[in-house]
Order: structure tokens, then sequence, then C-alpha cells
């Protein structure tokens, strides 16, 4: 159209300037940070540069280690556990069933609950005496699991909270997927084979793959900054089992006020964060002419 | 670089293709009863235990009246008695996730506009790339410049401090879901427009405008439900005076100890509002959570 107009610049600035102002900016000042030793006691009065130090001392603090642990573990099984069964859902949705649409706004009821709220629906549904999660494995015959004094197992109720919220993300972008693969496809194969494995195996999934490709980064990157859930589950316990890398640097920078450390251990997430989004845009750039 | 055709179907036409079911219907419907029993379950659950004193709420017992005795206790506590406390912070949560969305809302729309319609010098797909990146930005990143900036700023604790915040946050979220809209939108009707001698400012409020509604309102719920759901900045920039109803909830257990059934109240009072919102924008919820990567 009018491509040319000066206009252009009044209608996309606005937003631009407001990115710009409120994260770039702030990512920059955080950059300056994590070479600093700001914290608590100079916070008023001023802190030092200090260099590479803060990531210097990051490899021998042990406590990196161990939210490490918990976040990859928490990122990879949920991620794993999503991509089953949303995909596992979508072919269900896939069939010419009457009145689904009802049961797909259903379905993703869970993607607005705010993840605050749901660790507390998940420290009573988990509870190792009164909770249900328990109860029905005890009706199935089974011992109570000791989801809250447990640390993977604990870690383990995390990652199936996390899941459960997040499974309809993954069964409505696959289920978009599947719904795009035109019908010829199918009725050639069902000449060939009348069972429908080898039709989701050799049709469905080779054409799904990019879209689950997708998803699967997505919920990485999103899974890797989980906080909320394990904060008001267990307030990162037992002990500090459920502490994710993005929890130890909200307390290590906010709660004890150790601003330039912290700073340094988030630039860490940044970073990470940087190439996988790189992955992912250069998947998906070509959308965007 | 191989461009996909600009012309992809604004919405899958049709719920599922017509094609024979390899199961038979029965055992199909069953699962999807299982699934749908496996989402409501919790919040089943969560209902059910709102109705419980705090002895009941630790008997797994499911019906109320022939299990165990409904009571009002809970929910008279967190709306009757109490209630100021709530009602402060739901407040504080209707104006900040209000004041976000439309801030939010507003430039997106613009800036979307822009983006489907004119071409930059930078490129149109590194500015799109952008903007996307903004979510994959772990938010403890500019957690502490953010605190640092707004309390020189003196809007710590404030509601025009926690819109600020949230609008960051949502505004990629806005600007996609909006430029997705008028890139699949035809451009003739605009074209017409200009032919009259219309300004693009005219042709933007007078013919683009009043056609996206109904991306505009998808986005504004989408924003919304972001902002209500936010914790993380709350918490540590609203601890007070504009704290909304998410860091009142996180600091439940720590007020009355762990009681279930107070709990479980104040999760639904959490949840509700976004989780219905959410029922009406079914057809942007695809690409409005995948930012436009996916077409739904």
């Amino acid at each position: 159209m009018y491509k040319k107009t000066r206009a252009r610049y009044f209608f996309l600035m606005p937003g631009i300037i407001w990115i710009l102002a409120f994260t770039i900016f702030p990512l920059i000042y955080s950059l300056y940070l994590s070479f600093t030793n700001a914290n608590m006691r100079n916070f008023n009065r001023g802190w030092d540069v200090i260099g590479l130090e803060n990531y210097a001392s990051i490899p021998s603090d042990l406590r990196v280690g161990e939210t490490v642990v918990t976040s990859v573990y928490l990122t990879l099984g949920s991620t794993a556990v999503t991509l089953v069964l949303g995909t596992f859902v979508a072919w269900l949705f896939n069939h010419n069933l009457p009145g689904l649409r009802i049961f797909r706004g259903i379905l993703t009821m869970p993607l607005f609950a705010a993840p605050i709220a749901l660790g507390f629906m998940g420290l009573i549904l988990f509870n190792e005496t009164s909770g249900s999660i328990n109860s029905f494995i005890r009706g199935l015959g089974g011992q109570g699991v000791r989801w809250m004094t447990d640390s993977w197992s604990a870690r383990t109720a995390v990652l199936l909270l996390d899941a459960w919220q997040w499974t309809p993300f993954v069964f409505i972008i696959v289920l978009a997927a599947m719904q795009s693969i035109p019908d010829e496809l199918y009725e050639a194969a069902r000449l060939d084979t009348a069972s429908g494995w080898p039709i989701f195996r050799h049709i469905t999934f080779p054409l799904i793959a990019p879209a689950l490709g997708t998803v699967a980064l997505l919920r990485l990157v999103e899974t890797f900054k989980i906080l909320d859930i394990p904060l008001s589950m267990l307030g990162g316990g037992p002990g500090s089992a459920t502490q994710t890398y993005s929890y130890y640097v909200y307390i290590t920078g906010l709660r004890s006020f150790n601003m330039g450390y912290a700073s340094s251990l988030a630039y860490i997430l940044v970073i990470i964060a940087i190439i996988i989004s790189s992955i992912y845009f250069w998947r998906i750039r070509a959308r965007f002419e | 670089m191989t461009t996909l055709p600009k012309s992809l179907p604004l919405e899958t036409p049709r719920l599922a293709p017509i094609r024979r079911s390899p199961l038979p219907r029965i055992l199909l419907w069953l699962a999807v009863m299982v699934v749908t029993l496996w989402v409501l379950y919790p919040f089943a659950w969560a209902v059910i235990t709102s109705f419980k004193t705090q002895r009941q709420a630790l008997e797994p017992t499911f019906v109320p009246f022939l299990q165990f005795q409904p009571s009002l206790e809970n929910w008279g506590a967190e709306l009757g008695l109490g209630g100021r406390e709530t009602a402060f912070a739901l407040g504080n949560s209707i104006m900040i996730s209000v004041g976000a969305t439309l801030l939010a809302t507003l430039l997106g729309t613009l800036t979307g506009y822009a983006l489907a319609r004119f071409r930059y010098g930078i490129g149109n797909r590194n500015i799109v790339s952008w903007v996307m990146s903004q979510r994959f930005l772990p938010p403890v990143a500019t957690l502490i410049p953010f605190f640092l900036f707004m309390q020189r700023l003196k809007l710590i604790d404030t509601v025009p401090g926690m819109i600020l915040v949230n609008t960051t946050f949502t505004l990629p979220f806005a600007i996609l879901i909006m430029r997705d809209f008028f890139a699949d939108f035809p451009e003739e009707i605009e074209e017409a427009a200009l032919v009259d001698g219309a300004s693009p400012l005219q042709i933007f409020l007078r013919v683009a405008l009043p056609l996206a509604t109904p991306a505009l309102t998808a986005a504004a719920i989408i924003c919304f439900a972001f902002a209500w759901n936010e914790y993380l900045f709350a918490s540590v920039m609203a601890p007070k005076d504009a704290k909304p109803y998410t860091f009142l909830v996180a600091s439940t257990s720590t007020v009355r100890g762990v009681h279930f059934g107070y709990l479980a109240t104040r999760m639904l009072i959490a949840i509700t509002l976004p989780v219905v919102l959410s029922l009406f924008v079914q057809r942007y919820i695809v690409r409005g959570l995948t930012l436009g990567a996916v077409k739904g």
C-alpha cells in the first residue's frame, strides 16, 4: 500500500520505543550490575565495579548446581509429558465427533489460571495424608507417595502440576497442525491399511513434526523460567529441593539483596534464552515477511 | 528464503475433517471424557474443598451433604469479615490489569498495524522477531534493574508503576496478535479509501480499526489474563499499597498456616476471571500464546 508515507513512523514508534525503554535498557543495566558488587550494604552509598568476579564465583556455588538439576529435571520432564499427552489429546480431538468444540474450550482452561494460585492447588491435591492423589493411589492398593517431604517426589509433583497446566497448550497447537493436513492423504493411506497406528506414524506424525518442534522449543524456554508454582506450592522445599534456577536468582537478588551476583546468574539465563530464541527464529522466520 | 502463501486461512473452517474413525466412537468418547475429567478434577476438588472446614478438609470426602456438611466459613472469611483486604487487592488487580490492557492494546494495535501495512528499512521481519524475542526473556533478568528504576522514579508500590510493568510484558502479545490480524486482512478496502483521498490516520481509525474489533477483543483478553496472573514483579514492587490479588494469595499460607479450605477459596477467586474470559477467545488462543508462530 502507501509504503513510503511518513505516517508509518507514527504508527510504529510508540510500541517500539516502549519496549526499548522498558526491556532493553533494564537488560543493559542488568549487564552492568553483573560486573559490580551491588548488595544490601552498599546499596545507598554506591557499589564498585569488580569485573568478572561474580561470574568467576558461579562454578563454585554449590546451590547453582542443585538448582540447575531441579530446573533441568522440571524442564525436560514437563516438556516431554506435555508433548506426549498433548499430541494424544489432539489426536483424539482430530476425530469427527459432534460436540467436541465445547470440550476444546474446557480443555484450555488451565492455561489461563494464575500459576501462583495453581501452586496452592498442588498443595491441596498432593497433600500426603488428605490429598486426593494419595487417596487415589491408596485406593488402587498402592502406598502414598511422600510428595511434600521427599526431594524427588516433590520435584515430580511440581512437574506434574506444570504439565497439567501446559498440556492444553501443546494440544491446541498440535490440533491446529493436524487439521491442516489434507484429507486426501488419509484417504489414500486408508486404501493400504486399516489400522490407525501406521497412519499416525507415517502420515500424521511427519506432518505435525515441525509444529511439535516449535512447541517443544517454546515449552523448554517457558519451563526453564518456572518459579511461581514451586514458590507457592512448597516454598522451594522440602529443604531447597524445588528451588529452580530462576527461583535462586530471585531470592539471591531480592531476598538477600545480593544484586550484583544475582545479575550475573540472571545473565547466564539471558544468554541461554538468546541461543534458544535464535534457533526458534531460524525455524519460523519465513512466516514474517 | 521460502515464503509461505500470504493468505493462509484465518481460521480453520471446520472442526475436524470428515473421516472414518479407526476406533469405535464409544472408545473415543470415553477417552475424551477421561481427558476432560483429568482437566476438571483439580478445579472441582478445589470447589469442594472451599466448602469444607479445616477438619473436614483433612478427610478425602467428595459429596457435600452426604459425606460432609458444607460450610460457608471460608467464603465468608474471604468475602465477608475479612473482605476489606480482599476487596482492596482485587481492586488493585482490576486497576492494574485494566490499565495495562488498555495501554498495551492501544500501543500494540498501532505497532501491529504498522508492521502489517508499511515497510521499514530495517526489515519488518527483523522487527517482528525482535518483538517476539521479548517472550523468551527470563523475567528474573529484568527484575532487579526494574526494581531499582522504579525506586528512582518513586513508582514502587503504586498502581501506575504496576501498570507500567505489566504493559511492558503484555505489549509483545498485543503487537503480534494485531499484526497477524492486519496481515491476513485484505488491503483492498483501505486502498479504496486511499484513492478517495483519506489520510493514513483516517484510514486506520475509520476503516481498519472498526473491522479489527474481534482481534482487538482477543488481544485485550489475553493481555488482561497475563497482567492479572502476574506475581513475580508484584511480589517485589507492590507488597503493600498496590498489592494485587495474586500477591495476597501468595501470602496466605504464612498468615494462617496451611488452611486448605481457605486456600482453595482464594485460589478459586484468583483464577476465575481469566479462565472464564479465556472461553471467549478460543479462536485466537493458538496464535496469541505462540505469538503468531502457529496459525490456529
